[in-house]
């Protein structure tokens, strides 16, 4: 007998779990091997993500294993291009039992979704993850409109 | 009557709909000389202190939760939190008390070292 609205909720509960469960079972079961999650040299570039922050742009790239020496970062206008080269580490007198981590060097661009002030961007590294701030240009942030 | 102690039996816990974060294996590299086996694991933007390396009954597992923090709204998002986890066998010929770890931009290196006793020795052959 179905006397809540609670009740339905844990029917489909349920059903959305056994779901997402089939759906990662069929979606890729080589996950772990290919370039899901990663270091995407094969597809050409590391992942990123970009975050509109009103006064500023972020961007946030993985990295694993990049010093600072290894990137290159160019900015004109709104098109920025973020590159780099990922060295071997393999030790020295090893021998490899499984290498999944490609090396390589790689390039990619972005055309940002307004202009920058390209002489206050700011770069950092930590853990893997590069992280840019981009201030806009005067002309791209919000502004804030009185009503007369 | 009867509907009504239904009603009263029933929890009231509705079910836990926490988000779940995707866990995903982490790409390695292994390594070996006659000393140790070493693994690098990339485990981009995981902090120190969310990774755990256990050893148990010859299993390595290796765990670090990411975290991601960032302002403002995502225009485009190719990544995001994620649990990283792997399970590995090790030969029961690693030494579990010599196991370390460093990390470093977003590289775990871990490394194995074997024991004494299963360390490949050059055996003599003596004259007759």
């Amino acid at each position: 007998m179905w006397t809540r609205v609670n009740d339905f909720d844990r029917m489909f509960g349920a059903m959305d779990l056994l779901r997402s469960r089939m759906n990662r079972v069929f979606g890729d079961p080589d996950r772990s091997y290919g370039n899901d999650y990663g270091w995407v040299v094969a597809e050409g570039a590391p992942r990123t993500n970009l975050y509109d922050a009103g006064n500023h742009f972020e961007i946030k790239a993985e990295v694993p294993g990049l010093t600072k020496e290894d990137l290159n970062l160019r900015i004109q206008g709104n098109y920025l291009e973020i590159s780099g080269n990922r060295k071997a580490d393999a030790p020295e007198g090893y021998k490899a039992h499984r290498v999944e981590r490609a090396a390589g060097s790689f390039t990619r661009s972005f055309t940002l979704p307004a202009d920058v002030d390209t002489e206050k961007v700011e770069a950092s590294l930590k853990d893997g993850i590069l992280t840019l701030t981009l201030p806009k240009a005067e002309a791209a942030k919000p502004k804030q409109i009185t009503i007369n | 009557m009867n509907d009504k102690a239904e009603l009263v039996k029933r929890d009231e816990t509705t079910p836990e709909r926490s988000r779940q974060i995707p866990a995903v294996a982490p790409v390695v590299d292994i390594y070996e000389d006659n000393d140790e086996i070493l693994l690098h694991a990339d485990m981009p933007g995981v902090a120190k202190e969310d990774i755990t390396v256990n050893v148990d009954n010859g299993k390595l597992t290796i765990t670090g939760i990411r975290k991601m923090t960032a302002t403002g709204a995502a225009n485009w998002a190719e990544f995001g939190d994620v649990e990283y986890r792997r399970i590995f066998s090790v030969p029961q010929a690693i030494d579990v008390g010599k196991v370390n770890a460093e990390l470093r931009d977003g590289v775990l290196k871990l490394h194995l070292p074997k024991s004494e006793a299963a360390k490949p020795r050059q055996i003599e052959i003596k004259a007759a």
